[in-house]
């Protein structure tokens, strides 16, 4: 066969009668055309200019909006919004210009998953037109093969990684992970000796306002107002202005925050309160109006036909087939400081159904991996009710991912640069 | 080169050395009865850490004056560790005694003018008169010491970022007096005893008096600071070897680390290291203007001894927090690492192209950057304690030091880009193949610069995942590390791309100096995230200046080519005549061999 090949390039090529091409063949054409517009490099730098800018407005949106708000508004979003404000921003920091300055309006910009995609599709397009395997360029596909799955990777976790807190009392158990982004209001009354009924309404239905009703909710709920984000007064309301009849809110007063702060550096989150008036089902008589709040740390009494029910608007709770018991919890200082030394929990793990009951220490850097899910000492809180461990809770499948992509992208770097850089030093020695 | 020329080097190099070692001498004052020098070595505990006196006086003077050093009433110029002993000596007890007994003790620590008070308004607060130099003595404003607290108690409510000058000057001011306070009440703030046993704590002289009776807590360190305030060398000197003796016994390791730590505040190797880079940097300019040869072999040789200073530093830092591969651990150290690598970076170009750039390049940014450390460690102790979760030395040692390394391989490809667009537009020397060889250096920094910042960043990944299960936080540090990589991949896709030429890549590797500077600096001043180590405003200004200089430098490499000094030598295809153009290009074998038959000059930065 190669015998045959080199004979026919000898020869002279015998002219072939032209011929139209064929539409399939044309429509090939057309498609690698199509590709190699997509693989351009003068895209690849186009979308690298785009992301820089729209990670940059994110950092500066973190000032006024906190991580989480910038995280999905931005970097897991198809379309960002970016404020004009965050640019007064800047020049706050950095230019002097004055504190008062605010400037409304907002311009559209490609989000983080459209940013990503495009340049999964630039990256692919890439390698399909001008794949060829050469040792040279073995470093350079290496390495972006590791970037394709660096980027899947951030999609699995946004799409699928949850992230919770699990807080315990010293002395105390627990078996449910709180979801720190969404309340609920809760129900809660005794089964038996060691069981509870729970009943919980999503805040989103408390957002919409209105009636709330269901067949399991011991009342039926009307929305009187509800406020995203709040802070309560120290000082109970005039009678004749406070919205609340009944239970706590005859003490304190809600207080309007701009909401949307989410987490800034000390953790901050989104406090929502609200009024609502409970009714009795069956006569639809109303029981008083109540403000329920995520700043409660104690649940409000209700009675309905004889039955005690503690209700409560807390954090969004999923529970766990396992139950964690902190034993110890030990936070130390540094001698003669108040600088933080060493945080750790003792944690006592019970879990019937893999008849587990053993002893682990959670600390720093220290993380307990179990069931899927990882544990991690997030902070150490003392108040007057007590000493509380907060643990956070991760559940990511797609945590090897990076892992993986990592090692092939630095690998493939390495590897690419080396190449170039012996074949640089071989030219000065040669020259 | 004639052998006088080829002496140069040696010479300079051999006076920097006896430079470097007279510096290492005692001081002075160890020849004085009082054996002030070894008292400033012994270890003692603070804020969490065991260190020299020496470092707590220079430390506590350096936040209150700004000086490492005092003017005493006789106008000498004195050592921290006296103004130190002088507080010791100017507390409650010796008032106390002097309001029984009559003037007995001189309370020197309040006469000194050591506060530094720049605000008008708190000066006028006080009822003082600006005087040059804006130092005053407690003494001179004790009766209006109520007036200052009231107004610090009002400042104290509000938030710290909206203060008026006037309202800084007095929180300033305030902080300064607490820590002149814990000073001169060190019977119960300093802990001064050594533990007996690895279980126990340092103690102070209170909590020894309590515990061991007044016999025990007498011994040592108080009754030198009696013996100093009755100025009686000899039990000064008597006391100080027994103690030194007895601790030495029980902490011999933190014996040897504190007295390390003095030597190292009294040879200040920083302070040696920027300027020997300042005058590296003179020489690399005058080689430009003539005696090129022997001007740069001894830039070049001063600037490797100066390394060597700069990494010996480093080293004894790393002893001194115990901490192992561990180069940066605050803003500071980052500053001092990042300037380490810069020069060895720029020192090895040099060693690869031979063409004088390398050596002027390192010793700029070695002196910048120092210079950028030692604003940076003013206002406190640079070997503080950290916070638990940096607390691990593997990820220090491993992501932070990559992170840093793809700063400063980011920074020379920055000045490279500098030293193309300047050399291009001001003066005749870039040409065709001065170009050719800065792209080829540019280039391969910049990979350099990718490879680090990215595997930094993926390593400050995974250590995230390990510690709160987050691989990414899009935390403001992490995005500016991110903008980093983006930047780097850009310039190089542009390039692959043929988008950019030489000329192009210049100006945009100056642009990623203006990343970086971000991502150093500017992300720390939004006051958002994890990596947030507090608001500066003189590094706001600072990163400000510095971004406006690298565009006026980018606005300069845009100018269009005929405006370019060096328009007509860029369509020359062979490098700029040595002699002729002092201003050195490359020069690789070939021409170096041909010109040498020609009976030009050429030259090689080291020994042949």
């Amino acid at each position: 066969m190669s015998e045959t090949s080199i004979q026919a390039r000898a020869n002279p090529v015998p002219v072939l009668p032209e011929r139209a091409p064929s539409p399939r063949l044309s429509r090939f054409r057309y498609l690698r055309k199509g590709l190699r517009a997509l693989a351009s490099l003068r895209l690849t730098v186009f979308l690298f200019v785009l992301s820089m800018f729209l990670v940059f407005c994110g950092t500066l949106a973190m000032m006024d909006h906190g991580l989480w708000a910038t995280l999905s508004q931005y970097f897991r979003a198809f379309l960002a919004w970016i404020p004009l404000q965050v640019f007064v921003r800047l020049g706050q920091v950095f230019f002097g210009v004055p504190t008062s300055w605010h400037v409304a309006g907002s311009f559209p910009f490609p989000g983080g998953w459209t940013l990503g995609a495009a340049l999964l599709v630039n990256l692919l397009a890439a390698h399909i037109v001008r794949f060829r395997f050469t040792w040279k360029r073995a470093g350079i596909l290496l390495l972006h093969t590791g970037l394709l799955l660096l980027m899947l990777g951030e999609l699995v976790t946004g799409l699928f990684a949850v992230e919770g807190v699990m807080t315990i009392p010293v002395d105390g158990s627990c078996n449910y992970v709180e979801n720190t982004d969404q309340m609920e209001l809760a129900f809660v009354w005794p089964a038996d000796a060691h069981n509870d009924h729970v009943v919980v309404v999503p805040d989103d239905l408390l957002r919409q306002g209105g009636a709330i009703r269901h067949e399991a909710l011991p009342v039926d709920i009307d929305v009187v107002r509800y406020v995203a984000n709040s802070t309560l007064t120290e000082d109970a309301p005039p009678p004749a202005q406070n919205l609340a009849t009944r239970g706590f809110g005859l003490e304190t007063a809600v207080l309007e925050q701009p909401p949307g702060r989410g987490v800034d550096a000390n953790q901050k989150r989104d406090m929502p309160s609200a009024y609502i008036t409970l009714k009795d089902k069956k006569t639809g008589q109303g029981l008083g109006t109540y403000l329920v709040s995520a700043w409660f740390s104690v649940p409000q009494k209700v009675e309905v036909d004889g039955t005690a029910y503690q209700m409560s608007l807390r954090f969004r709770r999923s529970y766990r087939p396992f139950t964690f018991h902190l034993k110890e919890l030990r936070y130390e200082t540094h001698h003669g400081t108040s600088l933080a030394k060493e945080y750790a929990s003792v944690i006592q793990v019970i879990d019937p159904e893999h008849g587990e009951d053993r002893e682990v220490t959670i600390y720093m850097n220290h993380p307990l991996y179990y069931q899927g899910e990882t544990f991690y000492q997030a902070n150490v809180n003392v108040t007057k009710a007590g000493e509380f461990t907060g643990l956070q809770a991760v559940r990511n499948p797609g945590w090897p991912i990076p892992y993986v992509a990592c090692t092939l992208v630095s690998g493939g770097m390495a590897l690419h640069f080396l190449l170039h850089l012996r074949d640089f030093l071989r030219r000065k020695v040669l020259s | 080169m004639s052998k006088a020329e080829s002496l140069v080097p040696w010479v300079l190099v051999g006076l920097a050395v006896i430079y470097l070692i007279a510096m290492m001498a005692p001081p002075i004052e160890s020849a004085a009865p009082m054996r002030l020098d070894e008292f400033a070595a012994l270890p003692l505990e603070d804020e969490g850490r065991v260190k020299p006196y020496d470092t707590l006086a220079r430390n506590s003077l350096m936040i209150i004056s700004s000086r490492q050093t005092f003017v005493d009433e006789d106008g000498h110029t004195q050592p921290a560790i006296r103004w130190l002993l002088d507080v010791m000596t100017s507390g409650p007890l010796f008032q106390a005694a002097n309001q029984q007994q009559g003037p007995k003790f001189a309370l020197a620590g309040e006469k000194h003018q050591v506060f530094r008070i720049d605000n008008p308004e708190v000066v006028a607060l006080l009822g003082l008169k600006r005087r040059e130099g804006s130092r005053y003595a407690l003494a001179e404003f004790r009766d209006r010491l109520d007036k200052l607290e009231q107004e610090a108690k009002r400042i104290a409510k509000k938030d710290p970022k909206g203060l008026t000058p006037y309202e800084k000057g007095v929180h300033d001011l305030a902080s300064h007096l607490q820590l002149y306070i814990k000073l001169a009440n060190w019977m119960e703030t300093l802990y001064i005893f050594p533990p007996s046993t690895p279980d126990e704590e340092w103690q102070t002289f209170q909590e020894t008096n309590a515990e061991a009776g007044l016999k025990a807590a007498l011994s040592g360190v108080p009754t030198m600071v009696m013996a100093y305030a009755r100025n009686d060398a000899k039990t000064f000197n008597a006391e100080l070897e027994a103690f030194r003796k007895q601790v030495g016994e029980l902490r011999p390791a933190d014996v040897r680390r504190s007295g390390t730590e003095a030597f190292f505040n009294h040879f200040a190797p920083f302070y040696q290291c920027t300027l020997l880079y300042i005058f590296v940097f003179l020489l690399g300019c005058l080689s430009w203007l003539g005696w090129t040869r022997p001007l740069n072999r001894a830039a070049f040789w001063l600037a490797v001894v100066t390394l060597v200073v700069h990494t010996l530093a480093l080293i004894a830092r790393m002893y001194l927090m115990n901490r192992w591969f561990v180069f940066v651990t605050n803003l500071y150290s980052s500053a001092v690492f990042i300037g380490w690598g810069c020069v060895a970076l720029c020192l090895l170009l040099e060693k690869l192209f031979h063409n004088g750039l390398g050596n002027v390049l390192a010793a700029f940014c070695g002196a910048v950057t120092m210079l950028v450390a030692h604003h940076l460690g003013s206002d406190g102790d640079t070997l503080a304690l950290l916070q638990p979760v940096l607390d691990t030395n593997f990820w220090l040692a491993t992501h932070v030091t990559c992170v840093t390394m793809g700063y400063t391989a980011t920074f020379v490809a920055g000045f490279l880009g500098v030293a193309y667009i300047l050399g291009g537009v001001i003066t005749p020397w870039l040409s065709k193949a001065t170009a050719k060889t800065l792209t080829q250096m540019l280039y391969g920094v910049l990979c350099f610069a990718t490879l680090m910042s990215f595997t930094g960043t993926v390593l400050g990944g995974i250590w995230a995942d390990q510690s709160w299960g987050r691989f990414w936080g899009w935390d403001p540090k992490e995005n500016g590390a991110l903008l980093i990589v983006i930047w780097n991949a850009l310039v190089l896709h542009a390039r692959w791309g043929g988008m950019i030429k030489p000329r192009g890549m210049a100006v945009l590797a100056v642009v990623g100096n203006m990343v970086t500077g971000w991502s150093w600096f500017g992300t720390n001043q939004l006051g958002v995230g994890l990596h947030a180590y507090g608001f500066n405003d003189t590094l706001a200004t600072g990163l400000v200046v510095f971004w406006v200089t690298q565009l006026a430098v980018i606005g300069m490499g845009l100018l269009p080519l005929r405006f370019w000094a060096s328009h007509e030598t860029l369509l020359l295809d062979k490098p700029t005549n040595l002699e002729d153009k002092p201003l050195v290009p490359a020069v690789d074998k070939r021409h170096r061999k041909r010109s040498t038959k020609r009976g030009e000059a050429s030259y090689s930065p080291g020994p042949a």
